[in-house]
């Protein structure tokens, strides 16, 4: 065990249970595990939009969860990421006739930019008054966006932000087609789900975590504290604004809450009742949002209600999270 | 300025809002040695050790480290130019194994921002961080989370992780607080060991301790500098001894 | 358009009294933080409920001044509960837990007044003895607005005198919860953790039964109500009362100066305000440096 470091390395003897030794196996090959998942994934869920949703926003609680669950850090403005990722590559195909997969790469990159300015002016805020800033700078940008209304459609949001027919030449399909639309959206996510294994692995990764951990005492070792949460914020949108990018193609639509800080609240419920700072938390728990969304609205207009109450069980009694918690029980 | 010292404290003032903790005080650390800043309750000795560690700068003042001006320079810095503290209520990374703990110290001084190399090919760091718990006395418990380390463990991880920087000065804060006998006499063993190949200066209020193995005392009382020199001198100092049995002895 | 100094000056009266009610919130958020190092996410849905009970009281006693003196009460009270039984179990974990607490709050209060009142907006008209309009000599004011900058200062001393005068203010004052300085005085420190929140929650209730003669009462108020709490907080900086007062009347003249000259910028010009403090002094105008952590 002792050369693959994990966070969670402990000497519980946890001899002969098949279950705990499944999940470790499971998590030592977390990137296979995740993408033969979401793979076979339309297969479980009633209809593909949902599915697709649960991709876009497994994809925006996991780049979320890199600042958020790996280095404790509570951000309450990652939607500027996801919605500036929406609107630079709806602007960039409606406005400019730019194709997709320029625009997409235009969405990831404009995220960035963001998130490089908003990090700056931020960063220097310490503990949870860096969740009120970055809340009050991203609705900024809501602010801003909806001002430039030529630009952006103002409260309307963007349409007509359509690919329609992709031709890779190989093999061509339409993304009106359902199926077609899914796992066109897969591969960038199952691209970014590789990067983000990888940067968690890597000694950036570690100094994440021992920054979540003890931040004074990683300053004391010799880490640039303050660089590495910008860096760190900065990554977190590029994976935030593909997941943007990838929602302005799939609604065809940029709505103007895409930056509203609501959509913030949602990354940081997704983590928090998936699992913070475990691999495939975020994605449980944007499976888990999602389809109770799906469910209780066909059965009342009070979703927010249910989701407060959810939400507040989870807080105060299962902080670990769904899947936090079955690693927990597993590995007792 | 003397030649042997390593580091040295100018003029250094330290004021939190209306409260003065440090008020004036020079002091010289001799380089090699063991030097131990001691003095009652309320003395100054956390305030100098935080400045001299890099925790906050003075108020006024200059602190100088092997001739250069080191004064105002962020506390990360700290490890690269060779200092290395350990902290006096214990500051480790507790959800991490301690072997992990003692890696990412290691790691602090090669490679903080590359995201692409997996973790399980960096063999030397692994290598060179069992060297170290084995040296403080934990390698059998590398696996453990450090949370659930013993109280005298977790402060043996301590002095792991602030050598995990190589440092020519080492500065310990009350190293054996809330020590057991036993593993008191287990840590002083290991900082004089360390003594040995390194400058250390050590911040502790158990006079009897610090007597036995330090080179150089320095002295501080209300926030100035009281008296320095030898253990024998001090022993014998008429101002030190008013100062202390005022105080009772530990 | 012709800018006079009469014009200028009536806005900045109009920016005075839209700080007002900044102040009363941004007070109201760094006593909850400045104790309990809590930022309340459920801020603007406390603002909203003020407001909304504010509605029923009035329809009950058909008393303005009455209204106005239970809204504080009965907000407070609820504020109480969510500190005794939803906020407290958290303080030993992470710091981020009671916020994110707060902030599943909101959502819950907003949508049960929804549930109750609907989503059109519900109206609130001035009481008869504060409407109309005085005149101040170069134009004349809405007296309700100076009514509202009046309670304001009324309400902001009144603060002041008890957390300067009292023992409980110098549980304040000192800052963190830290129950060794208050076992010393003799103090329970839960009491005033319950105090504190139910102080803050109740002004922020005020703040919204104050407001509701001018802005609509509608579910959704507290939504930009609470980024506008943040925004005063940050550049007042976080856990200072005086910062609250001074960053809320500079925002709310900004604000106001600014959508007289250029009404387009107006939403935005607290933001630029907020982003230049970032900039040259993070912690906020009275802040201290690196209190919170």
């Amino acid at each position: 065990m002792s050369d693959i470091p994990m966070s969670n390395g402990d000497d519980t003897q946890v001899s002969g249970r098949k279950l705990a030794g499944l999940a470790k196996s499971v998590a030592r090959h977390r990137v296979v595990a995740v993408l033969a998942f979401l793979f076979v994934f339309p297969l479980i869920i009633p209809y593909e939009a949902l599915a697709v949703n649960i991709l876009i926003f497994g994809l925006f609680a996991m780049g979320f969860n890199m600042v958020f669950g790996y280095m404790g850090v509570l951000s309450f403005g990652h939607a500027a990421f996801f919605g500036i990722g929406s609107y630079a590559t709806g602007i960039a195909m409606v406005h400019f006739g730019i194709p997709w997969l320029p625009a997409i790469i235009i969405g990831v990159v404009a995220a960035g930019v963001i998130a490089m300015i908003m990090g700056g002016m931020a960063i220097r805020s310490r503990g949870i008054y860096f969740a009120m800033v970055t809340l009050a700078l991203a609705q900024c940008v809501y602010y801003l966006v909806y001002q430039m209304s030529d630009w952006s459609g103002g409260e309307d949001g963007l349409t007509g932000v359509g690919a329609g027919d992709i031709n890779l030449g190989f093999v061509q399909f339409s993304l009106f087609d359902p199926t077609a639309k899914y796992y066109f959206m897969f591969v960038f996510v199952a691209i970014a789900i590789f990067f983000f294994s990888r940067i968690l692995n890597s000694p950036f990764g570690a100094v994440l975590e021992a920054i979540r951990e003890n931040e004074n005492r990683a300053q004391a070792c010799g880490y640039n504290v303050l660089l590495t949460k910008w860096y760190a914020f900065v990554i977190s949108g590029l994976f935030c604004g593909l997941a943007g990018a990838l929602n302005a193609l799939h609604l065809s639509v940029v709505p103007i809450e895409s930056l509203h800080y609501h959509l913030s609240g949602q990354a940081v419920m997704m983590s928090l009742l998936g699992g913070m700072g475990t691999f495939f938390g975020p994605f449980v728990g944007a499976m888990a949002f999602l389809l109770l969304e799906d469910i209780i609205t066909t059965m009342t207009t009070h979703w927010p209600l249910f989701l407060g109450i959810i939400f507040i069980i989870f807080v105060l009694f299962f902080p670990k999270g769904i899947w936090g918690s079955v690693l927990h029980w597993v590995k007792r | 300025m003397q030649t042997n010292e390593i580091m040295r404290a100018e003029n250094v003032t330290m004021r939190f809002g209306g409260f003065t903790a440090l008020n004036d005080v020079s002091v010289s650390f001799p380089v090699g040695q063991l030097t131990a800043i001691i003095g009652p309750n309320g003395a100054g000795k956390s305030t100098l050790f935080n400045v001299l560690s890099g925790a906050f700068p003075p108020s006024e003042g200059r602190i100088i480290f092997e001739g250069t001006d080191i004064t105002g320079t962020p506390q990360h810095a700290f490890a690269h130019k060779g200092i290395a503290k350990s902290f006096q209520i214990t500051n480790v990374f507790p959800e991490l194994s301690a072997l992990e703990n003692v890696r990412i110290a290691i790691q602090a001084m090669e490679s903080q921002f590359d995201i692409w190399t997996p973790r399980n090919k960096l063999k030397e760091m692994v290598e060179r961080a069992n060297e170290l718990l084995e040296l403080v006395g934990l390698n059998k418990h590398r696996e453990r989370l450090a949370s659930n380390l013993a109280h005298g463990e977790q402060r043996a991880l301590e002095i792991a992780l602030a050598l995990a920087c190589n440092p020519r000065l080492l500065l310990l804060d009350e190293p054996t607080a809330g020590m057991s006998p036993e593993e008191t006499v287990v840590m002083m063993d290991l900082i004089t060991h360390l003594a040995s190949e390194r400058t250390v200066i050590l911040v502790e209020h158990k006079m009897k301790l610090v007597m036995g193995i330090s080179n150089h005392l320095i002295v501080l009382h209300h926030g100035e500098f009281l008296a320095e020199g030898t253990p024998d001198e001090i022993r014998t100092n008429d101002e030190v001894r008013r100062v202390y049995l005022g105080q009772g002895d530990h | 358009m012709n800018i006079t100094i009469e014009l200028l000056a009536l806005q900045v009266f109009t920016g005075l009294a839209l700080g007002s009610v900044f102040v009363l919130l941004g007070i109201g958020l760094s006593l909850i933080f400045g104790l309990l190092t809590v930022v309340n996410f459920a801020h603007g849905a406390f603002y909203m409920l003020g407001a909304y009970v504010g509605v029923f009281l009035i329809g009950l006693t058909g008393n303005f001044w009455l209204t106005l003196a239970l809204v504080p009460v009965v907000v407070g009270s609820i504020g109480l509960g969510v500190e005794r039984f939803l906020v407290r179990p958290l303080y030993g974990r992470g710091i981020d837990y009671p916020l994110l607490l707060t902030f599943g709050l909101g959502l819950v209060i907003v949508e049960v007044v929804r549930i109750i009142y609907g989503l059109d907006g519900v109206p609130f008209s001035t009481p008869k003895e504060l409407s109309g309009a005085t005149d101040l000599g170069f134009g004349y004011f809405p007296t309700y607005r100076l009514f509202i900058i009046g309670i304001t200062a009324v309400i902001v001393t009144g603060l002041w005198l008890f957390i300067e005068k009292t023992s409980f203010g110098l549980v304040i004052r000192s800052g963190a919860r830290d129950p060794e300085i208050v076992r010393v005085l003799g103090i329970d420190i839960s009491r005033v953790w319950l105090i504190v929140f139910a102080l803050g929650t109740g002004v922020a209730g005020l703040a919204g039964v104050l407001s509701a003669p001018m802005r609509s009462v509608i579910p959704d108020m507290g939504t930009t109500v609470l980024v506008e709490a943040f925004v005063v907080t940050v550049v007042g900086g976080m856990g200072s009362l005086i910062g609250a007062v001074v960053a809320g009347l500079l925002v709310g003249m900004v604000v106001a100066v600014t959508s007289l000259v250029a009404p387009e910028l107006a939403d935005l010009s607290m933001f630029v305000l907020m982003a230049l403090v970032l900039l040259v002094r993070p912690q906020g105008l009275f802040g201290k440096k690196g209190l919170m952590g």
